[in-house]
């Protein structure tokens, strides 16, 4: 497993560094912080708890220096995340304020669920081949968007594919002054922090791909967006929170996705990170 | 007499140097209260058109900035490249701090730059700088009017305090 774990230490208030450096080193999938609570390390089922008690200070240390102390280029904090150096996806909790424009700010914070961004290759393997729009389902946290990555490596490195990657949340291939602190493999190109209607449009419009892969479908307008670029001649590869094809064709926000029949064929996240994949069989 | 007539001339150069050092300082806070008008103008557009993040802006900033200026800049990039602290209030008086040879209204401006810093969205860090311009252009109308007049005055009453300083000693 890679990550980069420098980049995480660098973004925690540095009376906590050294403790989660020792013990969260190996494994750790996430860390959370809490206003007056010890910080929580959780590892693949287990959890451990370190000594000291988040103040306020460390929480918005960690919020402005993932944000780069720049509210305006922090632009999911209105939508509770932001994503930090190396690709680690801050979810943020606390009092919030929804201003006149429907705009959603914080006004404090009080708990902070930093997930650490994995890369681990060589899980995507038996993928390889797989023809039509593909979606990896998931809860979350089990793996979906370090699935995607590698499939997308391993399509563009092996079978010489032109990977397009539009990755809203900058979390795919995160990328630091423009450069991907990941391996993105010898034939992908990565339109990062734009919108994925507007990303897949101009991928399909300018860079000639032979597969679009997208992160998290997670609002309607993500949805609208796929099924606005969808059978476009260009296969699409997109993760989902669900964790079967029956919670796909329950959830409200995915229906009209399951409607469309975009999707052909389905990979699912098992807890323990394992995956299986199946052809979506859609009802006649 | 010759140690009188000496000491005489001494006073007059110290004296009427004062008064041109004072006149320089005039010059040189206008022209850095320009060069950071200018920056907020390059800021306003960087942020509208990129959203750039603060750190890499300021780097970018220094390059167009000359002077004393282009040092606050460079120190608080530098600052903030640091992460040190929670906020960039303290990242920027530090920035102020390190640099002594900044003038005095320029420092003045620059102290209500640094409050906004950082703080809001896009939206409320372009009424800031936005707010922080016109309390520039006050200050620099004030620094500007009469400036030829002032700068000359300050070279005049230099030169003759000079001058009626050595002839009540001597």
């Amino acid at each position: 497993m890679r990550c980069a774990w420098d980049a995480l230490m660098s973004i925690l208030p540095v009376s906590f560094r050294a403790e989660v450096d020792k013990q969260g080193r190996d494994g750790l999938r996430e860390l959370r912080l809490r206003l007056d609570k010890p910080p929580e390390l959780v590892f693949a089922g287990r959890r451990q708890w370190l000594s000291g008690r988040v103040e306020k200070d460390d929480l918005e240390y960690c919020v402005n220096v993932a944000g780069k102390y720049s509210p305006w280029a922090a632009a999911g904090i209105g939508e509770g995340y932001l994503t930090a150096k190396g690709g680690h996806r801050i979810g943020i909790c606390g009092e919030t304020a929804e201003s006149e424009r429907g705009r959603v700010n914080f006004r404090s914070v009080s708990s902070l669920c930093i997930r650490v961004a994995r890369d681990i290759p060589g899980i995507s393997a038996g993928m390889e081949g797989l023809q039509g729009n593909i979606l990896i389902l998931g809860r979350p946290g089990s793996g979906k968007t370090t699935l995607l990555r590698d499939y997308i490596r391993r399509e563009s490195e092996c079978m010489g594919a032109h990977m397009v990657v539009v990755d809203e949340r900058c979390e795919i291939f995160p990328s630091y002054d423009g450069v991907p602190m990941m391996d993105t493999g010898k034939a992908t190109d990565v339109l990062s922090g734009c919108g994925k209607a507007w990303g897949v449009e101009c991928a399909l419009r300018t860079m000639s791909p032979d597969r679009i892969a997208v992160d998290e479908i997670t609002a309607a307008g993500d949805c609208d967006a796929l099924l606005k670029a969808g059978r476009c001649g260009v296969p699409i590869v997109a993760t989902a929170h669900a964790t079967s094809i029956e919670d796909l064709r329950l959830r409200p926000v995915y229906k009209p996705l399951y409607e469309s029949r975009l999707f052909d064929y389905a990979v699912i996240l098992q807890p323990d990170s394992a995956w299986k994949g199946a052809y979506i069989r859609y009802d006649a | 007499m010759m140690h009188k007539l000496l000491g005489a001339i001494m006073i007059l150069l110290g004296c009427g140097g004062f008064g041109f050092s004072m006149a320089a300082r005039h010059r040189r806070d206008v022209r850095c209260l320009q060069v950071f008008l200018a920056s907020l103008d390059y800021l306003e557009c960087e942020l509208e058109y990129r959203l750039t993040p603060l750190p890499d802006l300021c780097r970018k900033v220094v390059r167009i900035c000359p002077g004393a200026v282009g040092k606050v800049y460079d120190r608080l990039a530098s600052e903030l490249e640091g992460q040190a602290v929670p906020t960039v209030e303290p990242c920027f008086r530090q920035a102020l701090l390190s640099d002594g040879e900044l003038p005095p209204n320029t420092r003045a401006v620059m102290e209500q730059f640094g409050q906004t810093l950082g703080a809001f969205d896009l939206s409320g860090q372009l009424r800031g700088i936005q707010s922080v311009r016109e309390s520039g252009m006050r200050t620099l109308k004030t620094l500007s009017d009469n400036q030829f007049r002032r700068i000359q005055n300050y070279k005049t009453l230099g030169i003759c305090a000079g001058a009626a300083l050595a002839i009540l000693l001597i």
